[in-house]
């Protein structure tokens, strides 16, 4: 994996380095350092039962510095109630101690069995790509991290509460917004996207999931889950990632050497649904998704896309449809006008290679043409609540699922509440 | 000089932009210990020329603001003077101070005076003096260069009103805020106030005193141009408003009138009608059932149609009078509050940011073996692997260290205290071989 180059913080490279539980690291050769330290912590932890967030075993007096550090971190922070729980993640809603107002998500890793020997490589994943692209606007904000007892791995997240763009785009009924309010969401998740690639970090699960919403109406891009480095050249990524209704041609076809251009079909796929309200190629499997892709977009063919046929799970079906052209979008994509669907059709390019990026998607026209992208403090919002939960729904889930997949096999829950 | 219409008058007064329920506030009690002691040119307030009494209770509230008329034991009615100190009075009878006309000899004679000095003198002599351009004031002792352009006849008899007016004038178009402008009351009163004083300086102070409050007017009126220009336009843009709603009204109102003749006139004609027939189903011999029926269902019809007719009538006058009245109903208190309107530039889709590397470029086509043995891989290309985006990153690997600072990166780190860092950093040098051995394990 492509070391980060840039200088991370001490606070949150404390956690991962840790394999092994406390107990052992510090009765393990730990050698007895001088007073001062010492002190400092016994101040610093001062009455451990305090803190709701604090281990159960009081620290000993042998802790080492990176668990002196875990605990000043850990103290920083109140864990309220459980806004959802998932096999993989818990969020709780929290809170600053030293400021009450300032409400935080607090993401608990659990631990999980097949990844006995360390830390699972999503969290690990989401943990440094989060750091490495600390600062952005459209990108959820890490505070800070810490590993509470049994080794559970704590981010302290950005606290969201408006929910995300899949809720809006779903509630057909309650929720209307125009042209505008498309352009300017778009901009927020283009510049995450932008964001990410400038800093050479592969985001591979975009969707409208998560892409949550803050306070004030700022979309921002959640889940690295699956992010990974820009790769080396001879080094194979693996393609099974993103989404499925999400994942560009290239993926399902198996390809090993991929570059931004997979993340940039996922905002393409984003901008068609934000657009007709509904999954532009829900396909129930990989195959249907090809044969979803080929015959909305194209069939992928040796003169539209050079070597595609070389591509390990190339299968298309026998039924070759030739790549619609812009005029074919105008029907039902019309509502974002012509250079929007000329925007959509670019990032909808077949081959990769002439898929538009992240920055020549800036630089499109559609940003500067009527109307304008609506101010995110009057952006479309869900009124009634749900966002919170919502927010720990996003955040508790596993990456690159579906949640239709489960669907499909369990009864759904019966809403009456919705029947009136 | 005739006297002119009062309406005019009362329009050359900004007093009374005044608010009704306005308490001056008595603070500026300097201004009336003012003593105008026959200096260049004493202002000879308390002339008021008796044959115009209907002006005189304007000037009296004026006069109250100006520094105690009664220091001047000068009688009412003082004679024209012609020393260069004080301003005369105009009176139909006088005579030119610089040329010794008299009425009696010119009686077209008219007086002219120049808003430089307000030193007044016959046209003939304005002509005399200045047809050649530019002249010195022949008055002696005033030292200013007049222009045949500036000189105009005076509206009142008394020139130090004029001054005073003009003054005003000027004043009041610089500031030219009105109370909408003004989220309080009491601000606008202060504003009208802090005006006031300035005027007052201006009309009654002494040389510094005026020079002084000059500077601030021209001051003010440089800085604001832009927003005094808005004033005047709205302030023109309303005038023109209620112009224009008077107007209608006038024409809705003669519309009325016409619309009241021509239907009494119709009724009339009407009422001759029937009667003739009247008279001619008499001479037929009895009035014939249906005939009558029908003239009364006619007059029926007539009267439902006017009742409809007065009643669109009534509904689009009180349309317009609720579209005119927009501008004019305001309830005093509910000010809104002036809300500065943000420029709003151009949506910047890259929301501010330039990540374009400060510290290298990067040339297109640069070479290394380890990276060029896969160009050509067909798996590469295909898959859409791109070597610039490699290149690019390679690059900002190479150079990300250089421009980080340990100094720096310590204050940004976790928030803890300097001095705290430093005490991990020893004790997790103290560990470190432990901690190393892990970091390869990674």
């Amino acid at each position: 994996m492509a070391v980060s180059p840039l200088v991370a913080p001490p606070s949150s490279l404390t956690s991962p380095l840790k394999r092994q539980p406390s107990q052992q690291t510090s009765s393990n050769g730990t050698p007895n350092f001088g007073t001062a330290p010492l002190s400092a912590a016994k101040a610093i932890l001062g009455h451990p039962q305090e803190t709701s967030t604090s281990s159960s075993t009081p620290p000993s007096l042998t802790l080492d510095p990176i668990e002196q550090m875990n605990e000043l971190e850990k103290r920083k922070y109140v864990k309220g109630r459980k806004l959802g729980e998932g096999t993989y993640a818990n969020v709780y809603l929290g809170h600053s101690r030293s400021d009450p107002s300032a409400l935080v998500a607090i993401k608990k890793i659990k631990v999980q069995a097949q990844y006995n020997d360390g830390l699972a490589p999503d969290a690990v994943r989401e943990l440094k790509h989060l750091q490495e692209l600390r600062g952005h606007p459209n990108i959820i904000q890490l505070y800070s991290v810490f590993s509470s007892k049994d080794q559970n791995l704590n981010l302290v997240l950005e606290y969201l509460p408006l929910g995300d763009l899949e809720m809006l785009i779903k509630d057909v009924d309650r929720v209307r917004y125009g042209a505008g309010d498309i352009k300017a969401w778009m901009g927020m998740l283009t510049r995450a996207v932008w964001f990410c690639h400038e800093n050479y970090v592969l985001h591979r699960d975009i969707k409208p999931n998560n892409l949550l919403i803050a306070a004030d109406g700022e979309v921002k891009l959640a889940d690295f889950g699956l992010a990974r480095g820009f790769s080396d050249p001879g080094w194979r990524m693996t393609a099974t990632v993103i989404t499925r209704w999400y994942r560009p041609p290239e993926l399902l076809f198996g390809a090993r050497h991929y570059s931004g251009a997979v993340d940039i079909w996922s905002v393409g796929m984003v901008f068609a649904e934000l657009i007709i309200r509904t999954a532009y190629l829900p396909g129930n499997t990989e195959v249907e998704q090809i044969a979803l892709i080929c015959k909305q977009i194209g069939t992928p063919t040796e003169d539209n896309w050079p070597g595609v046929t070389q591509l390990t799970q190339y299968t298309v079906p026998s039924e070759i449809t030739p790549v619609w052209g812009k005029e074919a979008y105008m029907g039902r994509f019309g509502a974002v006008g012509s250079e929007g669907v000329d925007l959509l059709v670019k990032t909808l390019a077949l081959d990769p290679k002439k898929r538009i990026t992240a920055r020549e998607m800036l630089e499109h026209k559609w940003w500067r043409t009527e109307p304008k992208p609506t101010r995110k403090e009057d952006l479309p919002r869900k009124s009634g609540g749900g966002g919170e939960e919502k927010m720990g729904a996003d955040l508790k889930r596993r990456n690159g699922v579906l949640e239709e997949d489960r669907g499909s096999k369990v009864a759904r829950k019966l809403d009456f509440g919705a029947m009136k | 000089m005739a006297g002119p219409p009062t309406d005019k008058v009362n329009r050359a007064f900004p007093l009374d932009n005044f608010a009704i329920n306005n308490t001056i506030p008595r603070s500026t009690s300097q201004h009336h210990t003012i003593r105008v002691d026959s200096e260049e040119r004493p202002l000879p307030t308390d002339i008021i020329p008796l044959n115009k009494p209907n002006r005189t209770t304007k000037f009296a509230i004026m006069a109250s603001r100006k520094p105690p008329t009664t220091s001047r034991p000068g009688g009412v009615i003082a004679a024209p003077t012609t020393t260069s100190s004080g301003l005369p009075t105009l009176s139909s009878d006088d005579m030119c101070p610089i040329c010794k006309t008299i009425r009696y000899l010119n009686r077209d004679m008219e007086f002219l005076i120049n808003p430089e000095c307000y030193h007044s003198m016959c046209s003939a002599c304005v002509n005399r003096l200045f047809n050649d351009g530019p002249n010195q004031c022949p008055y002696a002792g005033c030292h200013r260069t007049l222009r045949r352009k500036g000189f105009r006849s005076a509206f009142f008899g008394d020139l130090s009103v004029e001054r005073e007016v003009d003054i005003r004038r000027r004043v009041a178009q610089v500031f030219n805020q009105v109370e909408d402008d003004f989220q309080t009351l009491r601000d606008y009163n202060n504003y009208l106030q802090m005006v006031e004083d300035l005027t007052f300086d201006l009309v009654n102070g002494d040389e510094a005193t005026k020079r002084k409050a000059e500077g601030e007017l021209q001051a003010w009126e440089a800085e604001h141009k832009t927003e005094i220009e808005r004033n005047r336009r709205a302030g023109k843009e309303q005038d023109e408003q209620s112009r224009r709603r008077l107007a209608a009204e006038r024409e809705a109102a003669r519309q009325r009138r016409l619309d009241a003749i021509k239907e009494a006139e119709e009724e009339k004609l009407e009422k001759i009608k029937i009667k003739e027939m009247e008279i001619d189903s008499l001479e037929r011999g009895g009035p014939l059932p249906d005939q009558q029926r029908v003239q009364l269902k006619r007059r029926g019809n007539k009267a439902v149609e006017a009742a409809a007719n007065l009643a669109t009538a009534a509904s689009t006058t009180t349309a317009t009078a609720a579209g005119d009245g927009v501008g004019k109903l305001s309830i005093r208190g509910l000010k809104e509050k002036k809300k500065e309107p943000r420029p709003e530039g151009p949506y910047d889709p890259f929301g501010g940011l330039d990540l374009q590397p400060s510290r290298y470029k990067i040339h297109a086509g640069l070479k290394h073996p380890n990276v060029d043995k896969y160009r050509g891989d067909q798996a590469h290309v295909t898959g859409g692997y791109s070597f610039e985006e490699y290149t690019s990153r390679a690059m900002f690997e190479a150079f990300a260290g250089l421009g980080v600072f340990i100094e720096d990166e310590k204050e940004v780190g976790i928030g803890l205290v300097a001095s705290e860092v430093v005490g991990m950093g020893a004790a997790m040098a103290a560990v470190g071989g432990d901690a190393g051995n892990r970091m390869d394990l990674d």
